[in-house]
């Protein structure tokens, strides 16, 4: 190749890895601190289900004194 | 006592009592003297390999900072931590005043320890680390700029103490806080400091630009931490 | 304490099309940015006609960085101007919504703060052939990753809510202050190791202007809607949690 074209564009190539990598690194952090978020929802269903089964448990727990009266 | 007592009576009061428990027990003053010292030690050890190649002069403005900036966190933990034992900050609240007098008058106390430490530490550093040269002649200007960043130190500092003296681990809390909050003006002062110390060509330049800026950074932290302080010691 | 702020508000019904029209956007001006925008311009080489025009610089490939780098780094200053704002609405008013948003925008600030320095460190890389420098930037933001996680440090040290979220908010507000200085400070010292040199921003020709708006924009869409999806998530949890409390108090 021409010398000087040589000189003009020699610094695109090696530089490509590093452009791409941090183009990647972005997309990589965000979809980890999605991920987080969802993990956080799980916990959230997950509690939910907890609180719905102690209601379960309080409201049988009613029922039955009341019909002992 | 009739009346209200002024603000600037209640400042010294306060000020007072810190200044005279600390003349009982010298408490502070032994241990940080005592800390700055083992600092100036521990340079030493990393320094011993270095022999006289080395040009000590441009580093010493950096080191005179990390020392100060150790040592002061060791002050500034301690200066709430007699005062949380024995529950006086509960009773000084009691007493219907501006919070920011609080602020003031520990922030007082504070530099009046830290520069008593300064005073002593560096000339002992200048004397460990740096008679192999004469100084140069622009050697006492470097007094305002460590005079800029313990204000600085000092403002900050007792805001960031007040905070972490209720937490468990109040030392590493505060470090923490600290240093990242304090980065600026360290690196403004360490600029100045080294700059009137080496005195190189256009030392004058860096030593005004650091300066400035150290100063305008003392500006802005003080009151914003003088505005934040109520919020932080009523809680 | 205002019931409102615990639960999802209108905004949340746009959030899923406004994450879906910030990543289209961002990914339009990431194509715009490798195909229309220009190379830059490097170190100077010997003059050469190429396609009739005088090139006399060396064309760098690597500022292509700039366009996402850019972007986030100023998302993550915007994130943690709204962590002061509602540091100081949660000190005015007391109410934990507010102090939940201070959070969750620290939150979205760290996150995009590890972006800035994701992209900043190879273009410094590439740039000075060195992966680290003490240059304004990467120091600064290095300063507030510090300052972020020491807000969250801050955060666990404390059990008791109130004190919690009144530290919080006035570290909050001193992260939002320090910013700009340490960006300034470390700017304007001279420093004798780098010579500081930056691109210039202002004044950026069309061709690299137009797409450098279009991935910011881009960017802070998905910065707002990452940002409510989290914010919608840390109020499901802590309504849970009050909910558990109130469930132990009734037993």
């Amino acid at each position: 190749m021409n010398e000087i074209l040589n000189s003009v564009y020699g610094a695109v190539l090696p530089s490509a890895p590093y452009v791409i990598a941090a183009y990647a690194l972005i997309w990589v952090a965000l979809f980890v601190f999605v991920a987080i978020v969802i993990r956080g929802f799980k916990k959230s269903e997950s509690d939910i289900a907890l609180l719905e089964e102690r209601v379960e448990e309080l409201r049988t727990q009613k029922e039955a004194a009341e019909k002992e009266r | 006592m009739t009346g209200k007592v002024s603000a600037f009576k209640q400042f010294k009061i306060l000020l007072g009592k810190d200044l005279r428990h600390e003349m009982r027990t010298h408490e502070m003053l032994t241990s940080m003297g005592l800390y700055a010292v083992l600092v100036l030690i521990i340079f030493g050890v990393a320094f011993a390999q270095l022999g006289k190649a080395v040009d000590v002069a441009h580093l010493s403005g950096g080191l005179v900072w990390v020392l100060i900036v150790f040592t002061s966190l060791l002050g500034l933990g301690r200066s709430f931590s007699y005062e949380k034992e024995a529950s006086c900050i509960e009773g000084i609240l009691l007493v219907p005043m501006d919070r920011s007098v609080i602020y003031l008058s520990k922030l007082v106390s504070n530099l009046i320890f830290l520069s008593a430490v300064e005073v002593i530490a560096l000339p002992l550093f200048y004397f460990f680390f740096m008679t192999s040269v004469a100084p140069a002649p622009s050697f006492p200007y470097s007094i305002a700029s460590v005079v800029l960043g313990s204000i600085g130190i000092s403002a900050v500092g007792t805001l960031l103490s007040s905070i972490t003296v209720n937490a468990r681990s109040k030392d590493v809390l505060l470090a923490v806080l600290f240093i990242p909050v304090v980065f600026p003006l360290l690196y403004a002062c360490v600029a100045a400091t080294t700059a009137a110390l080496v005195g190189a060509d256009a030392w004058m330049e860096t030593f005004r630009t650091g300066v400035l800026l150290a100063g305008a950074y003392d500006i802005v932290m003080t009151l914003a931490s003088w505005v934040l302080y109520d919020f932080v010691i009523s809680a | 304490m205002n019931k409102k702020l615990l639960e999802a508000s209108k905004v949340d019904r746009y959030v899923p099309a406004v994450l879906v029209a910030g990543a289209l956007i961002s990914a339009l001006g990431f194509v715009l940015a490798f195909t229309v925008a220009p190379l830059v311009h490097g170190a100077a080489v010997t003059p050469e006609l190429i396609a009739g025009q005088l090139v006399a610089n060396q064309l760098l490939f690597s500022q292509k960085i700039f366009y996402f780098h850019v972007p986030v780094a100023m998302s993550s200053f915007i994130a943690l101007i709204f962590t002061a704002f509602y540091g100081v609405r949660y000190l005015m008013t007391r109410d934990e919504g507010y102090d939940v948003r201070a959070k969750t925008a620290t939150e979205v600030a760290v996150v995009f703060m590890i972006a800035t320095m994701v992209t900043g460190v190879p273009w410094t890389r590439f740039e000075w052939g060195v992966w680290w420098s003490w240059e304004p930037r990467l120091t600064t933001y290095l300063i507030l990753i510090l300052m972020a996680i020491a807000y969250f440090i801050l955060r666990t040290a404390f059990s008791d809510s109130e004190k919690r979220c009144s530290y919080a908010s006035v570290f909050g507000i001193i992260m939002f202050i320090d910013a700009p200085i340490c960006f300034m400070i470390t700017r304007l010292i001279p420093s004798s190791t780098h010579p500081v040199v930056f691109r210039t921003d202002s004044g950026l020709p069309p061709d690299m202007l137009v797409p450098f708006l279009i991935c910011m924009l881009g960017i802070v869409l998905i910065a707002f809607a990452l940002y409510r999806v989290r914010l919608r998530q840390s109020l499901l949890s802590l309504r849970i949690e009050r909910l558990k409390e109130e469930l132990d108090e009734l037993e």
